[in-house]
């Protein structure tokens, strides 16, 4: 087992850059998950810690080694593919082994590995099986042993579970977690899954556009996100987001702009706050509003959409042309698309940003 | 089933019988031909059956056509030929296929140029060449000239082959500790297995029908093709025993076809349906 350390690492492809100046450090034993949209670096990351693809600036360690000149088979990862990259002509054992024998492990040993491993997996019935004769989910389990037999420094998974139906899905992620914990070693996951990020890592890094926009716990990126990216991001129904001027009148600030208006005591510390600023709201922390449920507001607005969950309803209201926000509402809750709704904000719940560049400038 | 549907299978059995009928009636019809009497007096048809069947029209023309002889300079060129390209296509294949070298481009364009180029365009260059190695009249100007023949399309095949393999499945092997040469043996060799099946099938349909080269190359090693081609000649009117010699050409390859059927047709829709 070892420490990962990315340090300043650049990636061009030709005239794209797909990853920039990306400074990242994985604790020994610690489960990352690095998420986020389509093309935003974090696969070209994990293979480059692979070795699959060559750095063209900074410096990758794994352990006390740099390791951005050795091939992948001597820089001791072991990698669960997207596909599972199950060798398709070999038993489950060999598929299993395959890596072993590679490395002259002597035979015993490598039945020894190979029968924990599929016992810790749960495919001891499976391998005398070709791949093409097991489910999605078996063969997924597959290539988790592959990777596990091997004891590596650090697994690496690439959108592991991206294969399998929600359900499968669900129940895969609890275990390869579980199973993380067991045997301890590094893991970096890659997904644009941000709910998958959220329930499995110890920290998540959020990436855009090349960038790291943030690394932190879950509970530091959803509750105190870096900027309007983050917020956006991370949180399902995602964050909503209008810009408004700021008014000041005494120790009470006002945001607002056309039709709406909302006045605050703040509370918390923020970063001195623009004439303008963006404000963020969570649909989980926006509700109908009510005389005496002590929220900020009211906003007045209309109902664009609902959509029922089961247990509560998600609505949609539009304010102005700009502001859309989402908020929850009870399930029985009787309300269709036109009705007029006012809704409040939970105290200490309204994020700030700055609307040039971004940046986070607290909660209120 | 609906009428629409009933109609359309229908009409594909009817394409289909008809195909079938267009490629198999003239092996039939040689068959039929092969059967009938020998001597002036005799017609032979493809299109009636024989009078009487002659079954020793085989043993004639075995005898009178020197298959013996010219059916051994075929098994001994096809034997050190087919394993021959297939090995240089497999290599080549696959590093044209999986690596990036400089040329590389260049090189497999060279290649293909071996595809166009028809043998006939360059007999008269590698007569010169082949007799100034001192080759001439031996099986080792058939099997280095076939086998630069074969090599450019089984590379043309083999990258291809190598090409439809999942990314992901090279990768796996270089992290899981495989050098060039064994993930090329163990992983990508079984995952092309089809592949390489049909191209040996069609190195040896290849190999075995040379005629041309042959002819040029050689006197006393005559190919089973030329050597029908010289025993048609003199018994150019006899067409039973033509016909009889022509089955005993072609059966070899409908043998290595029976035994490879399935594969080969796995090979020849590799790449063609999505697996």
């Amino acid at each position: 087992m070892a420490d990962v350390r990315y340090t300043s690492v650049r990636k061009e492809f030709g005239e794209v850059v797909a990853l920039e100046d990306l400074s990242l450090e994985i604790a020994d034993g610690e489960f990352v998950v690095l998420v986020g949209p389509s093309g935003s670096g974090k696969t070209t990351a994990l293979r480059l810690l692979a070795g699959l693809e060559a750095i063209s600036q900074g410096e990758i360690r794994v352990g006390d080694r740099v390791v951005n000149r050795v091939a992948p088979q001597d820089r001791d990862i072991a990698m669960v593919f997207q596909d599972y990259a199950l060798y398709p002509q070999m038993t489950v054992y060999d598929n299993l082994a395959f890596g072993l024998k590679m490395r002259k492990v002597p035979k015993p040993e490598i039945k020894q590995r190979v029968e924990r491993a599929a016992g810790l997996l749960d495919i001891g019935e499976l391998l005398e099986r070709k791949p093409r004769a097991l489910s999605g989910g078996q063969r997924q389990r597959v290539a988790l042993g592959r990777a596990l037999v091997r004891e590596p420094a650090a697994f690496l998974m690439d959108e592991p579970l991206s294969n399998l139906d929600a359900k499968l899905r669900v129940q895969t992620r609890g275990e390869i977690k579980l199973l993380q914990r067991q045997v301890g070693t590094t893991t970096v996951y890659v997904t644009h899954d941000q709910v998958e990020a959220m329930t499995m890592g110890d920290r998540v890094a959020v990436m855009s556009d090349g960038k790291l926009e943030q690394v932190g716990d879950t509970r530091t990126v959803y509750e105190h996100p870096a900027n309007v990216f983050v917020a956006g991001f991370i949180g399902s129904p995602g964050m909503t987001f209008a810009t408004l001027g700021v008014s000041r009148n005494g120790g009470r600030m006002t945001f607002a702009r056309g039709r709406m208006s909302l006045s605050v005591d703040p509370s918390g510390s923020t970063e001195p706050i623009p004439d303008e600023v963006t404000i963020g709201v969570r649909p989980e922390h926006a509700h109908i509003w009510r005389d005496g449920n002590n929220l900020v507001g009211p906003v007045e607005g209309t109902v664009t959409f609902v959509e029922m969950l089961g247990r509560e309803a998600l609505v949609g209201v539009s304010v102005g042309a700009d502001q859309r926000f989402t908020v929850f509402a009870d399930a029985d809750t009787r309300i269709s698309i036109g009705d007029p709704l006012s809704f409040g904000v939970e105290r200490g719940r309204l994020y700030l940003f700055d609307p040039t560049d971004e940046r986070a400038l607290g909660v209120i | 089933m609906s009428t629409s549907s009933r109609t359309t299978v229908v009409m594909n059995y009817v394409l289909l019988t008809i195909c079938a009928i267009v490629a198999i009636y003239p092996l039939i019809g040689v068959i039929l031909a092969s059967l009938y009497p020998t001597g002036p007096g005799s017609q032979p048809s493809g299109f009636s059956l024989p009078p009487t069947f002659e079954w020793h029209n085989y043993v004639t023309a075995w005898e009178q056509g020197k298959f013996a002889s010219s059916f051994q300079t075929s098994f001994i060129v096809a034997a050190a030929m087919v394993p021959a390209s297939v090995v240089l296509s497999v290599v080549a294949g696959y590093a044209f296929a999986t690596m990036r070298f400089r040329g590389s481009q260049i090189i497999f364009w060279l290649f293909i140029l071996g595809l166009i180029i028809p043998t006939e365009a360059t007999i008269v260059p590698l007569y010169y060449d082949v007799r100034a190695m001192g080759l001439l009249d031996t099986y080792w100007a058939l099997i280095i000239l076939e086998t630069s023949g074969e090599v450019a399309f089984g590379i043309f095949w083999m990258r291809a082959a190598f090409l439809a393999a999942p990314k992901s499945l090279l990768e796996a092997a270089r992290i899981d500790g495989a050098n060039s040469w064994q993930t090329l043996w163990r992983v990508m060799v079984p995952f092309a297995r089809p592949a390489i099946l049909t191209l040996t099938v069609l190195c040896f349909a290849d190999s075995w029908n040379e005629f041309f080269l042959a002819l040029v190359f050689t006197i006393n090693h005559m190919t089973a093709p030329a050597g029908l081609a010289s025993f048609s000649g003199r018994y150019t009117q006899d067409i039973a025993l033509v016909s009889a010699g022509a089955v005993i050409v072609a059966i070899p390859i409908l043998v290595v076809f029976v035994f490879f059927q399935r594969e080969f047709l796995r090979g020849m829709l590799t790449g063609a349906v999505k697996g």
